[in-house]
C-alpha cells in the first residue's frame, strides 16, 4: 500500500463492471445491429420477390419501356425515368427557393419575423401528402395548365433543342406537376436544415467579410455557404431522398401512364406511384415480382444517391483542406 | 519625462490639446460626443476623442467599459445588428461616417479590422487575402497575385506560407491564422486598421510577432487597439485612452498616461487594483 490512490482505484475497477452495465451495453448493441438486421431483410426479401421478374427479362427489365400486364410483359424504365426527372424538376424548384428563404431568415429578415417565417416553413412539412395530392390535383394542375403551361409552350418551347421538353398539349397532370408538387413538399426540409446550419457561422467570421466591405451576398457567397457546405449537401439529400421516394402526392398528378415523352408536360409514373396503384390489381406472378423489382430498383436508387452524396462531401472536404 | 507638461487629454467637455505637439501628428478620426445605445443602454456617454494618422491608439479599461463598442463604431459594423445606434459625430478625414446615406461598404475597405479570434474565411490562403481585392478591384491575375504577396509580406507572413497558397487558410497555426487575417484586411488597402484584441487568443511568441507587426505597420497606417493587456498597450501604443463605464476616463500619451496619470481611476487600474 506504497500508493493509496492506485489502489483504491483498483478495487474499485471491478465493482464497475455490474450487471446493469453489461445489460445497457448489450441492448444498445443490439438495437444497433437491429437496424443492420432489419436493412438486410428489406434487401433479402425484395431481392427473392423480384427474382421472378428479373430472371424472366433479365437485364432487360431496366431498358425497356413496355409494361403490358395483359400480355405479361414489364419494362421498368418509364417508372425509373419518371421518379428521376420528377425529383430533378422538384430540386431545381425546391433548392433555390428554399435556399432564399434561409438566406431571408438568416441574414435580412427583421428580428421579429424570424420566428413567425421559421414556423411557418415548418408548418409546410407537416401537411400530410394526400392533401397535396389533392391540392395539387384540383389547384395546381388545373392553375398550371392554364397559365403556365401555355405561356412555356409558346416561348421556351419554340427553341429547338430544349424546347422538346415543353410541348405538346397542356394537360395540367403529368411529369411537370409532379415534379412542381414535389419541389414545394421538400421545401420545407431543404430551408429548415440550411437556416439551421446558416445560423451556426460565428458571427465574429461574417463581421470578418463585412469588416472588410463585402455585401450580404458576397458574404453569403464566400463565407456562409462554404462554411456550412456539408450541412447544406445534408439537406438537400434529406429533400432529395423525400422526392424520389413520395408517393401519395405524385400518384394524384403524375398522369400513371406506363411511358417516357420528351415533354414534360406528358404525364408518366414514378416507381412509387406505380407501386401505389397497381399492388392490388397485380394478378399474375410475374406481374407481382415486377412492382417488388421496381421497388428493389428505388431502394438501389435512393442508396446510390445517399452514396453519391457522401462521396460528394468528402471529396468537398478534401479540396477545402479541412 | 517628468517635467513634460502633461496637456495630452480629451476628456468630455476638455478642449483637445494635441500631446507632444509634433509637428507630423495628424489627425485621422475625429470622435465628438459620441454616444452609443444598445436598445435603451447607453454603453457610450459623450466620448470626445482624436486618432492620429501614423500612430497606435490603445483602449484600455475593464470589461463591459465600451473599449470595443468604440472600436465597433469606427467601421459602423455595429450596424449589422437592429438596436444599436450612435449618435454624434465620427469625422474621418473630415467626412462624418455616422450620417445616414453613407456608403458602408467603401467605409469598410477603408476602415479595416482584425477580431479577437483569427476567423480565415473556409478557403485557400490565397483567396483569404484576394478576398477583399476581388471586391472592389478587377485585377489580372498576375496583379492580383503580387497583391496578395505584398499583403502576406506586409504581415510576415510570406515566408511561412510561400508554398502553400493553395491550402486552406484553417490549415495555419492560431499565430498565422490571425496575421493572415492582417494581410487580408491591409490587402483592400485601408487607411485605418482596427484590432479588436488582436492577441488575445494567441500564445506569447505569437502575441510577440503581432506586436512586431503594429510597430510597422503605423509607418502606414492609423491604427487603433483594444487590448486588456496593459502591457501590450504599454509596449505597442503611441497615445492610450483608459475607459470605464462608457466613459473616456483618461488619453494622453502612453507614457504619460502609464506613468503619470492624472485620474486616480486611471491610476488604480494600471496598478492593479481595480478592474
Amino acid at each position: 500500500m506504497t500508493d493509496t490512490v492506485s489502489s483504491l482505484d483498483l478495487s474499485g475497477t471491478p465493482r464497475r463492471r455490474t450487471f446493469g452495465d453489461r445489460l445497457f451495453k448489450a441492448t444498445a448493441a443490439g438495437f444497433a445491429f437491429l437496424v443492420l438486421a432489419i436493412l438486410a431483410a428489406v434487401i433479402l426479401t425484395l431481392a427473392d420477390g423480384a427474382l421472378p421478374a428479373l430472371r424472366e427479362f433479365g437485364i432487360g427489365f431496366v431498358a425497356t419501356e413496355e409494361w403490358d400486364p395483359v400480355l405479361d410483359e414489364f419494362g421498368a424504365l418509364a417508372p425509373i425515368y419518371g421518379t428521376l426527372i420528377t425529383s430533378v424538376i422538384a430540386m431545381l424548384v425546391g433548392i433555390p427557393v428554399a435556399f432564399g428563404i434561409a438566406v431571408f431568415i438568416t441574414e435580412l429578415c427583421p428580428t421579429w419575423l424570424k420566428r413567425p417565417i421559421g414556423v411557418l416553413i415548418e408548418l409546410l412539412a407537416a401537411i400530410p401528402s394526400i392533401i397535396y395530392g389533392i391540392w395539387g390535383l384540383f389547384v395546381l394542375a388545373p392553375f398550371l395548365q392554364r397559365h403556365v403551361q401555355p405561356f412555356l409552350i409558346d416561348t421556351v418551347g419554340t427553341i429547338p433543342g430544349i424546347g422538346a421538353l415543353f410541348r405538346g398539349p397542356p394537360l395540367g397532370i403529368g411529369i411537370f406537376t409532379a415534379g412542381i408538387i414535389l419541389g414545394i413538399m421538400v421545401l420545407p426540409f431543404i430551408a429548415s436544415i440550411t437556416r439551421d446550419v446558416f445560423e451556426t457561422v460565428p458571427p465574429i467570421l461574417k463581421e470578418s467579410a463585412y469588416g472588410l466591405g463585402a455585401t450580404t451576398w458576397e458574404v453569403v457567397r464566400s463565407v456562409v455557404v462554404p462554411y456550412t457546405r456539408v450541412g447544406i449537401v445534408g439537406g438537400v439529400m434529406l429533400g432529395l431522398g423525400r422526392a424520389l421516394g413520395e408517393t401519395m402526392a405524385v400518384t394524384f398528378v403524375v398522369g400513371n401512364a406506363h411511358r417516357i415523352d420528351t415533354s414534360l408536360f406528358a404525364p408518366g409514373t414514378t416507381i412509387s406511384a406505380a407501386l401505389a396503384n397497381e399492388f392490388t390489381e397485380a394478378v399474375g406472378d410475374l406481374y407481382l415480382s415486377s412492382l417488388i423489382a421496381l421497388g428493389f430498383i428505388l431502394f438501389l436508387i435512393t442508396f446510390a444517391v445517399l452514396s453519391l452524396a457522401k462521396l460528394m462531401l468528402l471529396r468537398l472536404q478534401q479540396r477545402a483542406g479541412t | 519625462m517628468n517635467d513634460m507638461p502633461r496637456t495630452a487629454v480629451a476628456r468630455q467637455d476638455a478642449p483637445l490639446v494635441e500631446p507632444r505637439a509634433a509637428p507630423d501628428l495628424v489627425p485621422k478620426i475625429e470622435i465628438r460626443r459620441l454616444r452609443f445605445f444598445y436598445k435603451k443602454f447607453e454603453a457610450l456617454k459623450n466620448i470626445d476623442l482624436t486618432l492620429y494618422d501614423k500612430r497606435v491608439t490603445a483602449f484600455i479599461g475593464p470589461s463591459g467599459c465600451g473599449k470595443s463598442t468604440l472600436l465597433r463604431v469606427l467601421n459602423r459594423i455595429y450596424d449589422l445588428y437592429p438596436g444599436q445606434r450612435a449618435e454624434g459625430e465620427v469625422l474621418l478625414d473630415g467626412r462624418n461616417i455616422l450620417e445616414p446615406g453613407l456608403d458602408l461598404n467603401l467605409l469598410r475597405a477603408k476602415v479595416g479590422m482584425v477580431f479577437q479570434k483569427p476567423t480565415p474565411f473556409p478557403m485557400s490562403i490565397f483567396d483569404n487575402v484576394a478576398f477583399g481585392i476581388r471586391l472592389y478591384e478587377k485585377l489580372p491575375a498576375s496583379e492580383l497575385a503580387d497583391r496578395v504577396e505584398q499583403a502576406l509580406r506586409r504581415a510576415a507572413l510570406w515566408d511561412e506560407v510561400k508554398d502553400k497558397l493553395r491550402q486552406s487558410g484553417l490549415s495555419l497555426s492560431g499565430g498565422q491564422q490571425q496575421r493572415l487575417c492582417i494581410a487580408r484586411a491591409i490587402a483592400v488597402k485601408p487607411s485605418v486598421l482596427l484590432l479588436d484584441e488582436p492577441a488575445s487568443a494567441l500564445d506569447p511568441i505569437s502575441t510577440q510577432r503581432i506586436e512586431e507587426l503594429i510597430a510597422e505597420l503605423k509607418a502606414d497606417y492609423c491604427i487603433v487597439i483594444v487590448t486588456h493587456n496593459m502591457q501590450q498597450a504599454a509596449r505597442s501604443s503611441d497615445f492610450t485612452a483608459f475607459m470605464y463605464l462608457g466613459e473616456l476616463i483618461e488619453f494622453s500619451d502612453t507614457e504619460t498616461l502609464f506613468t503619470h496619470p492624472r485620474e486616480k481611476r486611471t491610476e488604480d487600474y494600471i496598478t492593479g487594483r481595480f478592474g
